[in-house]
Parts: structure tokens; C-alpha cells; sequence
């Protein structure tokens, strides 16, 4: 008798701590995604209709107002409501969009769009050359952060009512793509209701903005009255920031998403097992590396910097934080980047490391901290780092933060001396695919944060001109000599710590096809369909 | 004066005898609660781990193999190894040492503070025992775990504040508790008594009342200590307590949660030596329940 209630006793006891545990577990999963709500939006969203599609992504959009991002993720989220003069396609090879026809001249400085007649914005405005100018205008009047494309603009000119010329100070052969990543928002929306129009996107695309919900989700809804050829049978498109990757795979597999990227690639095996879903492997232009404050003891010491390249091994880092898909990164940018230019690997070398740290005068290293997100992976990466730095006596603290704090933290001081960034794990994709796209705004002296992403407030008057003086030439052999040249100075200077370049790993269910990932990093839902 | 040293030595004789007495006949009823026995010996165990764990364990715990990463179990990785090659054995002796450290000395923060609340309360009653009764319902209001966090937020993270934050909410449950046993003991002849031979009031609760509440309390605290180890790693897996790259529990997991797919073992590990530990504070504390106080149970 006694026995059996002292069994009863323990019995109910496992039950109360199995729920305990479970109970505290979903608690982690609301504060961490705050997918309380997000999932009531969902369950209404697929009672509505099946024709509806889930995209779960790692990080929420930071903003929504075209003009004003910089980020990949804020740039494909805008991607999908807007369209440009021009666009990319798969390939990331330049594509006419709202311009039915472009010329540019010889020498680069004159690019004259002939617009597509019968465009109307998602709010019923036409779209004409007015409006294109008016978008520009909006760019460099306010100095948004698109205004870094734009650099050499000097002159709009509308030729008619669907004709217009730009017309630069210098010559820029690199214009096209920059043209690309400017997107036509109605002139209507952001002058009437400035303040709230990055929560409202009013553009032309193939899909209009619904509702964006911070944290939790953002849809996009199909737009019947699109002036072209549709490309897609889906009604409505949700994204869905899930910074969990278990959470985004079990999404996957439940149903609950129909793509999902990033795949996490320790899950490749078991999803790739599973025939209703598909794997893809797309090779980027997205580095991975940690930015180093050049600016900032004892980082201001090349061979600081340099020690710590040689104490991180690359090919661990592949195999540790990447399970092994990704090659290391051989230069300031990915080998998929225009103009790229291998360089010799900073060699895994723990006594070369420290030899280093001793000529600086750290033979007893130092402590600092490192910044990053709150995605799990860059968990990992972060403490993979401060493992490998602790070899050579660097103690490293890490700090994640959420995005949107970081990116205050980080884009609100005005200085290098004011600024408490000291090292960021980050990645770069050249969104508008070029060399100019992967260099200018990482390593020129100009663009320190907030003008632009040199966080590692390099500062190389030499490879400044070099940068200038590429993008003013016409000729791409000449080009491609002066971006080799970048890119040896500065991968010898170290302004990071090199750790690789991704291969995209993208996964959805086999009955959904035409989304993608480019190999920028930016996720495609242009064309679409359900089978 | 001689005869008044005689009569003290005659009177601690005494004193030591009962408890002996006092002790011996606790262990008698004891030994015969064989779960709650067992959770003892699994209990001493941990403390062994923690005394000796760094001497003991096979690899260094925090030592990467880049070459042998999320390893199953398997010679001489007993436990396997994480994402890092780490041996995930060494790592949870390892997490032993923090999560009886943390838990401990939380719980003892809360018991002292809980205990002197508990007594001044019942003892003196009126207006103070009011003011420290409506103090702990305030706290019990709130559930544990959200209180916890809002207080790691409020102080910012690391083990310390999560100390601070799981003794806080343990005090209540002290308070409340002891104050009762107080009302108790305070109305028995021995305190009238004491009263009326003249003791303080000090001498009163501490000398006579706090002793007769000890039973009590040891359970309590044994019982809380499980329910705080849940909380610490609850919160070092959100992020707020323990750094994610040191050895604790909850960051293994929170670490691991990612290959649960692929490599079960690294969260496996670190889950079941929460699972048991906490179910092994629980029992004890129920089989300490029945000798000590029998009048709760049920």
C-alpha cells in the first residue's frame, strides 16, 4: 500500500516536471520570437485559403521604406512590393523592368530610360517620369541610405511624359546595377505621409504590401492589376522572422512554412531525406566576417589584427559553425563577386599568432568584445571566435543583441572615437552584384558608419582613390586590375577577421517552385506557384 | 559561582543528549523512506562531483577538438562530443558544480531573509505581520519564472543577478511558512514560560521559537533548491543567466537545441541530470517532509 502510493507519488512528480519543463519551453520559444500572435495570424491565414504561402526567414525586416535600407533582408522584403528601372534576374544579370528599354552612352555619364506606359502604383497613381524623378529627388534630398548609389548623380532631365535621362559628373560603369537597386515607391505615399510610409510600402510589384506586423510577420498580398505578366498563382505570401533554426526546419516539415531560408546545413541530411521537401545549394556573394575597429586599441595595430587572422582557422570554422558547406574566404569578397582576386589565406598559425601579439606588444593578450545578432548560428560563430582568439590570450566577452538594437548601436554614433563597437560577426552580400557593391561602402574612409558599413572605420587614403578612380573608368580590364589591387592591400591590412563564404542552403516543399535565393542572399517570390 | 559553571555543563549535557537522540530517531524513520534515501545518496553524489568534479573528469571541459565534433557516445567520449568536440561527460560534471552553487546559495538567501520575515512576523504580529503578509502576496502574484525575469532584465544577466532573482522569489514561500510554525510555537507553555521568567524578546524567538521551526524550513529548503535549478537553467537557456559558452545546463541546451535533430546526445545529457537532480531534491524533500513534520503531509 505504502509502495504503491509512494510510486503514484513519484509518477505524478516526473508528470509535474515534464510539464514544467515543457511549459517553461514554450515560454522560451514567445519570448524569443514573439510568436504568440504570429500564430493565431497563421491559422486565420490558412483558413482563409490553401493558395497561400509561408516564407520563414531568420531575421525581421528592419525597415520597409525602399530608399532607406540597407540590410538584405530589408532589401528583398522591399523587393517583393517594388520594382525598379531596371532589376536582376536569377543570375543577378541585369533585367529591364519599368524601363521597356534603356541607352546609355559611351563613356557611361548618360543613361535614358524609356518607361513602360500603364503602370499604375498599388495606390492608383500612375507611373510616369515625374514620378521616377520625384523617387530620386526623395533619395538625395533626404540623404537616405540609397543615396550611396547615387553618388555621382548630377542631373534629371524628363524628356516626356515616359522618358527620362540622368546624366552623372563622371563617368560609372557600374551605374546599371545601382540602378537596379533603386525602387519606384509612389511619390503620392511618401510625400503625403512621410512618417509612416516605411510602415506602408506603396509600390508596383507583383505583390502589394497587407500588413507588417514587427517581430511577428509581414504579408504581402498578389496584385490583381498588375501591369504585366503575373508569373504567379499564389494569393498571399506571409514572411515570417524565425531566428530559431530548429524552429524554422520543424516549420518546414510540419507544413507550417512552405520555404524556408537559411536551412540550417546541420539539418541538411535529414530534410534531404524527407521526399516532399527540396534542398538547394546556391553559391553566394555573402562573406562572413568579424569587423575589427581599426580605429580602436589595440586594434589599431595591423599586427593585432594580423595575429588574429592567423589564430583563426578557417577551415574549422567551415566545419564547426557550417558543417562544412561554404569555402574560406580568400579575399575582401566572395569568389562569386565581380572582379574578385584570390589571395593568399591568412595560414592557421598559433605560434605565428602569437609571435605577432608579442612584436605588438600583447604577448599577454587582451580582453574585448564581440558583437552579433541573437541567431543561433551566429551563436556559434561567435563563440567558435572567442575560442580561437582565447589561444593567443585574447579574452573575448560576447554580446548578442537584437538586430534592430545592434543596428542602433552601431549606425548611431557619429565617430570611431564615440562608438563602443569593437568587433562585429557580420556577413556582406553585394546586393547590386558588382565589385563597387562588395568595396566601397566596407573599406572607403567615406563611409564610416552612419554614412555607410566601413564598421571597421578602415581608413586607407590609397585604397579610397583606388575606389574612386575604378568606378570613374569606362574600361573593365583596368577595372579589374585597380579592385585586385584593393583587394591585396586591404586583405594584408586586416580591418577583419576572415571566416568564409556561405553556400545558400534554401529548402521547400516540392509542391511549391519559382522562389529562390539569389546569390546575394535575397529571396525571390516574384514567380511564385503552387503545383 | 562554582556551582552555577555545574549547573550549565549539566544543562549542555543535556542539550546534546536530546539531540542526539533528537538525530538518531530521525535517521531511524528515515532509512525506511528507501526513494527519498536513494535521492540522498544521488544528492551526495552531486556534492562529490562538485568537491572533486574537476579532478575527476576524463577531459578538459572547455578544450575544443575541431577534429571530432558531435560525436556520438561512444569510448572514451562517454557522453559524445558538442558542436565545438568538446566531451559533453566533462561538461556536465562540469554544470554540476554551477547549478548546486547557483541553486544553494539562492535558496540560502531566501531561506535567511524568508526565515528572520517569517519570524518578526509572527512573533510580533499587528501591523508589521500585515505589512510583511501583503509584501509576500504581492510576490506570489506574480509567477516565479516571470518574476525571475524581470528581474535578471532589470539588473542585466549573469549568474550573480540570477542568484538575486531566484532568492527573491524564494522568500515568500519562506516567510509565509515560518510565520506559521511561529504562530505555533508561540502559544506553547515552554514560550509562556520564557515570557514569564522575564527573556527577551530576542532571546524568545531566536532561543526558543527559530529552533522549533527548523524542521520545517529544512524540508522547504530542500524542496526549493529543485524548483531553483529548474529556474536557473530555465533562464541560462533564454540567454539571461549563464554565459552561453560556459559548461551550465540550461546553456547546453539552449547551445545544443540546434542538433537536436542530428546529434540527440548533447542535449540529452545535460536535460537528464536537470530531470533527475530536481526530482532528487523533490523526493528527498518529500521523505524529509514525513519525519520532520508530519502534520503536512497531506
Amino acid at each position: 500500500m505504502k509502495k504503491s502510493l509512494w510510486m503514484l507519488v513519484m509518477l505524478l512528480m516526473t508528470l509535474a516536471l515534464v510539464l514544467a519543463a515543457c511549459n517553461s519551453n514554450e515560454g522560451n520559444g514567445e519570448t524569443e520570437e514573439n510568436s504568440n500572435e504570429g500564430n493565431n495570424v497563421e491559422s486565420d491565414a490558412d483558413g482563409e485559403s490553401s493558395d497561400s504561402i509561408t516564407v520563414a526567414i531568420e531575421q525581421d525586416f528592419i525597415s520597409l521604406d525602399p530608399h532607406d535600407v540597407g540590410d538584405t533582408v530589408s532589401i528583398f522584403g522591399t523587393r517583393s512590393m517594388y520594382e525598379g528601372l531596371v532589376g536582376f534576374d536569377k543570375n543577378m544579370e541585369i533585367q529591364p523592368v519599368l524601363a521597356e528599354d534603356y541607352e546609355v552612352n559611351e563613356n557611361s555619364t548618360e543613361f535614358t530610360f524609356k518607361l513602360r506606359e500603364n503602370v499604375t502604383f498599388h495606390d492608383g497613381e500612375p507611373f510616369n517620369a515625374e514620378a521616377v524623378k520625384a523617387n530620386f529627388e526623395r533619395i538625395m534630398n533626404e540623404e537616405l541610405r540609397s543615396n550611396r548609389n547615387l553618388q555621382y548623380l548630377e542631373n534629371i532631365e524628363i524628356l516626356g511624359d515616359y522618358e527620362i535621362k540622368f546624366t552623372l559628373s563622371q563617368p560609372f560603369s557600374a551605374m546599371l546595377n545601382k540602378f537596379a537597386m533603386i525602387l519606384m515607391a509612389s511619390p503620392e505615399a511618401f510625400s503625403n505621409n512621410p512618417d509612416d510610409f516605411a510602415l506602408n510600402p506603396v509600390g508596383t510589384g507583383a505583390f502589394k504590401f497587407q500588413e507588417w506586423k514587427q517581430g511577428d510577420s509581414m504579408v504581402v498580398a498578389k496584385n490583381e492589376d498588375y501591369w504585366g505578366d503575373l508569373g504567379t498563382n499564389v494569393q498571399q505570401v506571409t514572411f515570417r522572422p524565425v531566428p530559431e533554426n530548429g524552429s524554422r526546419v520543424a516549420m518546414l516539415q510540419t507544413g507550417e512554412a512552405d520555404f524556408i531560408y537559411p536551412v540550417p546545413h546541420n539539418n541538411v541530411e535529414e530534410l534531404e531525406s524527407d521526399e516532399n521537401i527540396v534542398i538547394e545549394e546556391t553559391p553566394s556573394t555573402i562573406a562572413r566576417y568579424v569587423s575589427i575597429n581599426t580605429k580602436k586599441e589595440p586594434f589599431d595595430d595591423v599586427k593585432v589584427r594580423q595575429a588574429m587572422n592567423h589564430a583563426v582557422d578557417q577551415e574549422a570554422f567551415l566545419a564547426v559553425v557550417k558543417s562544412g558547406y561554404g569555402e574560406p574566404l580568400s579575399s575582401t569578397m566572395s569568389s562569386k563577386t565581380q572582379h574578385y582576386a584570390e589571395q593568399e589565406l591568412y595560414e592557421a598559425n598559433i605560434e605565428k599568432a602569437k609571435e605577432l601579439m608579442a612584436e605588438a606588444g600583447y604577448e599577454d593578450g587582451f580582453s574585448a568584445e564581440i558583437w552579433g545578432n541573437t541567431a543561433s548560428e551566429t551563436n556559434t560563430g561567435m563563440q567558435f571566435v572567442q575560442q580561437q582568439l582565447a589561444q593567443i590570450g585574447i579574452d573575448l566577452e560576447v554580446r548578442s543583441m537584437e538586430e534592430a538594437t545592434l543596428s542602433d548601436s552601431i549606425y548611431t554614433p557619429e565617430t570611431a572615437e564615440e562608438t563602443d563597437l569593437q568587433m562585429w560577426y557580420v556577413s556582406w552580400s553585394p546586393s547590386s552584384g558588382d565589385a563597387d557593391g562588395a568595396t566601397r561602402s566596407l573599406f572607403h574612409n567615406e563611409f564610416s558608419p552612419p554614412e555607410g558599413a566601413n564598421t571597421a572605420y578602415y581608413d586607407n587614403q590609397q585604397v579610397s582613390d583606388w575606389i574612386d578612380e575604378a568606378n570613374q573608368t569606362g574600361d573593365v580590364e583596368e577595372q579589374k586590375e585597380i579592385y585586385a589591387q584593393i583587394q591585396e592591400t586591404v586583405y594584408s591590412e586586416a580591418p577583419w577577421i576572415f571566416l568564409g563564404s556561405d553556400t545558400i542552403l534554401s529548402g521547400y516543399s516540392s509542391s511549391l517552385e519559382g522562389v529562390y535565393v539569389l546569390p546575394d542572399g535575397s529571396v525571390s517570390i516574384r514567380n511564385a506557384n503552387l503545383k | 559561582m562554582e556551582n552555577k559553571y555545574v549547573e550549565m555543563d549539566l544543562n549542555e549535557e543535556i542539550n546534546s543528549d536530546k539531540t542526539e537522540n533528537r538525530f538518531l530517531e530521525f535517521w531511524k524513520l528515515f532509512r525506511r523512506k528507501k526513494p527519498a534515501l536513494y535521492s540522498l545518496y544521488f544528492i551526495l553524489l552531486l556534492l562529490v562531483l562538485v568537491v572533486a568534479g574537476q579532478y575527476i573528469t576524463p577531459f578538459d571541459h572547455s578544450e575544443p577538438n575541431y577534429s571530432n565534433i558531435l560525436s556520438s557516445p561512444s569510448w572514451p567520449h562517454v557522453f559524445g562530443t558538442d558542436e565545438y568536440g568538446r566531451d559533453v561527460l566533462s561538461r556536465v560534471i562540469a554544470g554540476t558544480k554551477i547549478a548546486l552553487t547557483v541553486s544553494i546559495s539562492a535558496v540560502l538567501i531566501g531561506a535567511i531573509a524568508g526565515t528572520i520575515l517569517g519570524l518578526v512576523s509572527g512573533f510580533f504580529g499587528k501591523w508589521i505581520d500585515k505589512a510583511i503578509m501583503r509584501f509576500c502576496d504581492i510576490l506570489f502574484a506574480f509567477p516565479d519564472l516571470i518574476l525571475a525575469i524581470g528581474i535578471v532584465a532589470i539588473l542585466g544577466p549573469g549568474l550573480q543577478n540570477v542568484i538575486i532573482a531566484i532568492a527573491f522569489f524564494s522568500v515568500p514561500s519562506f516567510a509565509r511558512i515560518v510565520r506559521s510554525s511561529t504562530l505555533e510555537v508561540k502559544e506553547l507553555l515552554f514560550v509562556e514560560s520564557a515570557k514569564s521568567m522575564g527573556a527577551s524578546k530576542r532571546r524568545i524567538v531566536f532561543k526558543h521559537i527559530f529552533p522549533e521551526t527548523i524542521p520545517v524550513i529544512i524540508v522547504y529548503f530542500t524542496m526549493n533548491v529543485g524548483t531553483a535549478i529548474l529556474s536557473a537553467a530555465s533562464l541560462s537557456f533564454l540567454g539571461l543567466g549563464a554565459e552561453l559558452s560556459s559548461p551550465d545546463w540550461g546553456a547546453m541546451l539552449s547551445m545544443g537545441r540546434d542538433y537536436i535533430g542530428t546529434s540527440f546526445h548533447i542535449v540529452f545529457f545535460p536535460g537528464l541530470m536537470i530531470f533527475l537532480t530536481v526530482l532528487a531534491f523533490n523526493i528527498l524533500g518529500d521523505g524529509l517532509r514525513d519525519v520532520l513534520d508530519p502534520k503536512t503531509r497531506d
